[in-house]
């Protein structure tokens, strides 16, 4: 493979691309906006694989409504999503997510299917999008299409179900217009900050009743992960200060976070508590 | 299509065509460097937090550390010095020399190109959508209020507008 270890392959089509990942096998590295793959290229993280770029595709761009579901393409990026009149009105949470996502240039090249596939427990795309329950459409030669819950998608840091050959072509959700969204993203600064923890919420109000909420922590966990005690506490409650602070409580007990450089597990723990009060009065307001 | 250790590609740099053989896994900001003599593009950080290396890549200011010179083949890319004559950028070089918003200078292409692709797409910003468009540019120099200001003013004097 050349001295540096690596090759290059750049298929002007989805199906090419099938076929080119199908042979490359363990080799093949997926290369969208390459906003983690070329750092990890640097860092070594990334080794001897050939980088089949996929950033021309325009098969795999673009939002799309049918019916009652919002489909994103895999290539489109965030600052797509961010000018998106239809990510803004049907799904408030991941427009807001968007928002806090590293810095308007990154946001340029950064695509939804990479931030997804990249895995991380932090992920700013991701969060939102598992409190919209969304499902991931992923194609290979192999095993055909495979719709997968994003609930169901990661495994770990850095780890998910996808195997090799597998191409995340979009990811789709049912639209949220009648919902109340709310993200926040808790970084050591404004601007490019990892998440030390964040939140996406997505409420359904009957009244002052919540009929139906979803909430998804990031950061907070292995994986981001799905806060479902607190959610089933919630449904039904009216919002009251009472039962905001007893949900408060109760999602601190939903979360596994770890200690590092940024932040400790007992001080990630305590901020779970107040993210979900800040969330859930911004989704109120 | 072919699997290859070495890709020619073509990069329009400042509207002359750029051919070379690149490694797979070079980065556009070297391809610019090295093989364009685009100097004028720095390298702060090579790895997408310092902003020095911002290019506009077809109609969007981009991180070139963050992007593969394979996937800028056949695309256009202006730096600074391809901008020379462009009235706005022209206007914000002007408003940065007199608001005092470069000490050392190594932010400053990327700065500049960022302020300009914003002020296409965003006319007529308040001051805080300046300071989120200018996010992803670090200046270890100025404390950024002089930069601000020095956007600020073009957009006030509205040499904005599509010159
Ligand atoms: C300075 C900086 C700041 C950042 N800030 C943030 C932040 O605030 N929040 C955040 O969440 N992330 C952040 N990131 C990380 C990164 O920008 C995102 O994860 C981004 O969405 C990755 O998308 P990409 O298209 O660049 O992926 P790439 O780098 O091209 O790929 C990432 C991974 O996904 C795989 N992949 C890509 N597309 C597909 C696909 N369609 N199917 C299957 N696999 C695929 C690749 O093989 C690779 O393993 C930041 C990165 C940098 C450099
Ligand atoms: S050199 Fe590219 S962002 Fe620092
Ligand atoms: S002027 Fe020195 S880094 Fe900005």
């Amino acid at each position: 493979m050349g001295v540096s270890g690596f090759a290059y392959i750049s298929p002007s089509t989805k199906e090419e691309t099938l076929t080119v990942l199908s042979e490359a096998g363990e080799k093949g590295r997926i290369v969208a906006g390459s906003t983690n793959v070329l750092p990890d290229i640097r860092a070594r993280k990334i080794a001897g694989c050939i980088l089949v770029d996929i950033s021309h595709l325009r098969e795999l761009k673009g939002i799309e409504i049918a019916g009652d579901t919002v489909t994103i393409g895999s290539l489109t990026t965030i600052s797509e999503l961010l000018q998106s009149a239809v990510i803004a009105k049907e799904a408030g949470v991941l427009w807001q997510a968007c928002r806090c996502f590293a810095d308007p240039l990154v946001r340029n090249r950064a695509t939804i299917g990479g931030n997804i596939a990249n895995a991380s427990p932090a992920a700013d795309g991701v969060v939102p999008l598992l409190a919209l329950e969304a499902t991931v459409n992923v194609e290979s030669k192999a095993r055909g299409k495979r719709a997968i819950p994003l609930d169901e998608f990661f495994t770990g840091p850095g780890k998910s179900v996808l195997e090799p050959g597998e191409l995340i072509t979009s990811v789709s959700f049912a639209k949220t217009s009648a919902m109340k969204s709310a993200f926040i993203k808790f970084g050591l600064r404004k601007a490019m900050a990892i998440s030390l923890a964040s939140i996406g919420m997505v409420v359904g109000f009957n009244g002052d009743t919540i009929a139906r909420v979803s909430i998804a922590l990031g950061a907070l966990a292995p994986t981001p992960v799905r806060a479902r005690e607190t959610e089933k506490y919630l449904a039904g409650k009216k919002i009251d200060d009472e039962i905001i602070a007893r949900a408060s409580e109760l999602i601190k007990t939903e979360v596994n976070p770890i200690s590092d450089v940024r932040a400790s597990r007992d001080y990630r723990q305590h901020l779970t508590g107040v993210l979900f009060r800040r969330a859930i009065e911004a989704a109120l307001a | 299509m072919e699997i290859m250790r070495e890709i020619t590609v073509t990069v329009n740099v400042n509207g002359i065509p750029v051919r070379a053989a690149v490694s797979p896994q070079e980065s556009l900001l070297d391809f610019l460097r090295y093989r364009a003599g685009a100097t004028d593009v720095k390298c702060g950080c090579n790895k997408g937090d310092c902003g020095t290396c911002t290019v506009i890549l077809e109609d969007r200011a981009v991180k070139s550390c963050l992007v593969l010179a394979a996937q800028a083949d056949n695309r256009r890319v202006w730096t600074v010095r391809g901008l020379e004559k462009d009235p706005l950028m022209q206007a914000l070089q002007e408003s940065f020399a007199t608001h005092g918003a470069v000490q050392c200078g190594f932010c400053t292409p990327g700065m500049l190109l960022t302020a300009k692709n914003f002020l296409e797409h965003n006319p007529k910003p308040d001051r805080a959508e300046i300071k989120e468009a200018i996010a992803g540019n670090l200046c270890r120099c100025t404390g950024y209020k002089k930069i601000v200001d020095a956007i600020a003013a073009v957009a006030a004097s509205r040499t904005g507008d599509r010159a």
